[in-house]
């Protein structure tokens, strides 16, 4: 009586978190990947069969590859950035060179992160706008108007200028993971370089990479997950524009599935979007484990 | 304390539910028989409209006691969204405003909207009061959806300033066109013509015209069907070539900024000739240029289209099937020849209600722009609502990739194609 008693609290907790997750994550992930056997729209009830020819079109698309093409773009430049130089700005705000103006140049790269991305992305409209955009006038001013350009608008650049807005918003939020992680390293460790006289620059690659090794592995793995689930900022930005130049997966999915109509094809888009970021998850947790057996 | 606890969750979770299930019952009580209840949806939260309508709605409701009007209002797109999401179960509201064609086509195909040519044969009255060729974007299978209300239609804007300037007339003709173009570059003219090319939608205005200029009427109505189009004719490639020259004068900026940019460059006197919808002149007027004019789209030599058809369309009102006899009376106040004067005179925008636009409830510009829509020999519907989304989708990035000069119109001409023959299936 008394075991009883006690295995049905836990379950009594769990419960309405498992009834909310079922609601909101699993039925409709399932019913997804039901819907991509369709071919319906928003406005009328039937749906027809169609069995794979959602995914043959998916072969045959174009913009799929644009945007996957993209979404890799994403990823990389993201991950130099906001991994690489990220962590080189942790190292230096946390130098005993920096240590009075650290906490207020942490605040000054963190305040974009606590911007609604949104907002960020209409301002950048304007930092981007090609007549008076503040970085034209910028490189009039310094003399460089032959790099002047029609930043949103031009097929090759608009997809980087996105990327751009986006390394801006999120830098400040990757280096404060690092700096967590480098305050954690022991002191010794350093005082132990010191005495043997290694540099600063050594002291970065022998010490703090190698201490931080984990959080570069999860932040790398959150970059990599949010570009390829970027939205907003090439939607707000560019709508995917010109023609298909800056648009992502999602972007895609969001304008074939509600723009042009066509849930069915949408859903099989979806579904590629998920079984990209289910695996890079699966890296994650694997890789996270092997990180705790060290 | 575990036994609270869990008591505690279970009750929390059955107030829970109690309350989202009983929330949902409420909407629907309506007690009082005598009191007619009238769901009223537009789609003007903003100002002027929506003050404009709740006191229509109050001077109804004073005239006929035993009627109670539940109005709801979201804007523009969410407005699409809801509607979307209404007219696929029996909320549907008895009288809500509506856009023409396609939009108004798929709203029609959910069998929940009434025919309304058995009560507009009834009131002839009322119902030869509007603009007869407005009708047309609402008219499905020969059969009256919806009542037209406002009117718009797309004309070229021009600075009558820099014309003067440049001793330049209005074009009659696409060649004479060019030729002012040319001359307004030579002038200084960084940017003759300007679109804002972010925006789809204009680049389908555009296309939709060209096209109705270019294409023989009998091909593109049989093109814009999904059930029958191809889109082989070679005038869509001559049409877009037509686009291609014309955003040549547009210059880089085009494709990085959007309409309502392109409305303050002609505002400002920057750029001198814009394409944009009459409903805008009042924004322009209200920007401070007082001094422009406008004329249609011109004739394009060796065109097989209607060269005086005008491309606008109408937005008005519907009925749901199981409105009452008051919603009808309701959508004969609204559209009134009284109720649409004070309309304009609120609001700006002008009006499908014969004799309810004048000199007194309008700017000498918009008269001259109404003008423009009452001769028009037809009504072409906007492009974007014209043709299946999915083409038109084509037509609006391919316009822009065009702009950018990264593809030809036979590359667009056959992806089009490619994607009418998948709809057809």
């Amino acid at each position: 009586m008394q075991r009883r008693k006690f295995n049905i609290i836990p379950v009594l907790f769990l419960l309405p978190s498992i009834a909310l997750l079922l609601v909101f994550v699993y039925i409709p992930l399932i019913q997804n990947f039901y819907n991509s056997f369709f071919d319906f729209s928003v406005f009328s009830q039937t749906k027809t069969f169609v069995g794979f020819e959602n995914f043959k079109a998916l072969l045959a698309d174009k913009v799929v590859s644009v945007a996957l093409l993209n979404n890799v773009k994403y990823a990389i430049i993201s991950v130099v950035l906001q991994v690489g130089l990220a962590l080189v700005l942790a190292y230096i705000l946390e130098d005993k060179l920096f240590h009075r103006v650290a906490p207020f140049l942490r605040v000054v790269y963190f305040m974009p992160v606590m911007i609604s991305i949104s907002v960020v992305a209409l301002l950048f409209g304007f930092v981007y706008n090609p007549q008076m955009g503040l970085l034209n006038s910028f490189l009039e001013l310094i003399g460089l108007e032959n790099l002047k350009e029609v930043w949103l608008g031009n097929f090759e650049i608009a997809i980087y200028s996105v990327i751009a807005m986006s390394q801006w918003h999120s830098i400040g939020f990757v280096t404060l993971l690092f700096i967590v992680a480098i305050q954690k390293i022991p002191k010794e460790l350093y005082e132990a370089a010191d005495i043997d006289g290694a540099g600063k620059i050594r002291k970065f690659f022998s010490i703090t990479v190698p201490q931080v090794k984990e959080a570069i592995f999860v932040n790398t793995l959150i970059t990599i997950t949010g570009s390829m689930l970027v939205f907003n900022e090439p939607y707000i930005l560019t709508n995917g524009g010109p023609g298909f130049s800056s648009t992502v997966m999602s972007v895609h999915m969001y304008q074939t599935g509600f723009v042009k109509d066509n849930m069915g094809y949408a859903s099989t888009l979806a579904i590629i979007i998920f079984i990209l970021t289910a695996v890079l998850a699966l890296i994650q947790i694997k890789l996270s484990r092997t990180g705790k057996d060290d | 304390m575990k036994k609270f606890l869990a008591i505690f969750m279970t009750v929390l979770l059955l107030a829970l539910t109690a309350c989202s299930s009983s929330a949902g019952n409420e909407e629907k009580k309506s007690t009082d028989k005598d009191v007619v209840e009238i769901d009223f949806f537009h789609r003007w939260p903003n100002e002027p409209r929506k003050s404009f309508y709740d006191q229509k709605i109050k001077e109804f409701e004073e005239a006929n006691p035993g009627v109670k009007i539940n109005v709801n209002s979201v804007l523009n797109d969410s407005y699409k969204e809801k509607i979307r999401v209404l007219v696929s179960n029996d909320d549907l509201p008895h009288i809500f405003s509506s856009w023409s064609d396609s939009f108004a086509q798929n709203l029609v195909s959910s069998d929940r909207i009434m025919a309304l040519d058995d009560i507009l044969a009834e009131d002839t009255e009322w119902a030869g009061n509007f603009i007869q060729s407005q009708f047309a974007g609402f008219t499905f299978d020969e059969k009256k959806y919806g009542v037209p209300f406002t009117v718009d239609g797309k004309a070229f804007f021009y600075n009558k300033e820099a014309f003067k300037k440049n001793n330049l007339e209005v074009p009659k003709t696409y060649k004479e066109f060019i030729t002012v173009l040319d001359k307004l570059k030579d002038a200084g003219y960084e940017t003759p013509l300007v679109e804002g090319l972010t925006n789809g939608w204009a680049i389908s205005h555009y296309m939709g015209t060209i096209f109705q200029r270019v294409v023989d009427p009998s091909v593109t109505a049989k093109d814009y069907n999904v059930e029958t189009g191809e889109f082989t004719d070679p005038g869509y490639i001559k049409g877009l070539e037509i686009f291609k020259e014309l955003t040549d004068y547009m210059g880089d900026l085009s494709t990085a900024i959007d309409h309502e940019a392109a409305r303050n460059m002609f505002a400002s006197g920057e750029a001198p000739i814009v394409y944009m919808q009459f409903a805008e002149v009042k924004m322009v007027e209200d920007q401070g240029l007082k001094d422009f004019g406008f004329f249609d789209f011109p004739e394009i030599e060796g065109g097989k289209g209607d060269s005086k058809a005008l491309t606008g369309a109408p937005e008005g009102w519907m009925l749901s099937k199981n409105a009452p006899k008051e919603a009808v009376e309701f959508l004969k106040f609204l559209t009134s020849e009284e109720t649409a004067y004070d309309f304009t005179k609120t609001d700006g925008q002008l009006n499908a209600v014969q004799g309810a636009v004048d000199e007194g409830n309008t700017s000498p510009a918009r008269l001259e722009a109404y003008e423009i829509v009452t001769n028009a020999s037809a009504t072409t519907p906007w492009f974007d609502n014209a043709v299946n989304i999915n083409i038109a989708d084509i037509f609006m990035r391919g316009g822009q990739t065009l702009a950018n000069e990264q593809t030809t119109p036979e590359e667009i001409m056959k992806e089009v194609q490619a994607e009418a023959k998948r709809l057809k299936k």
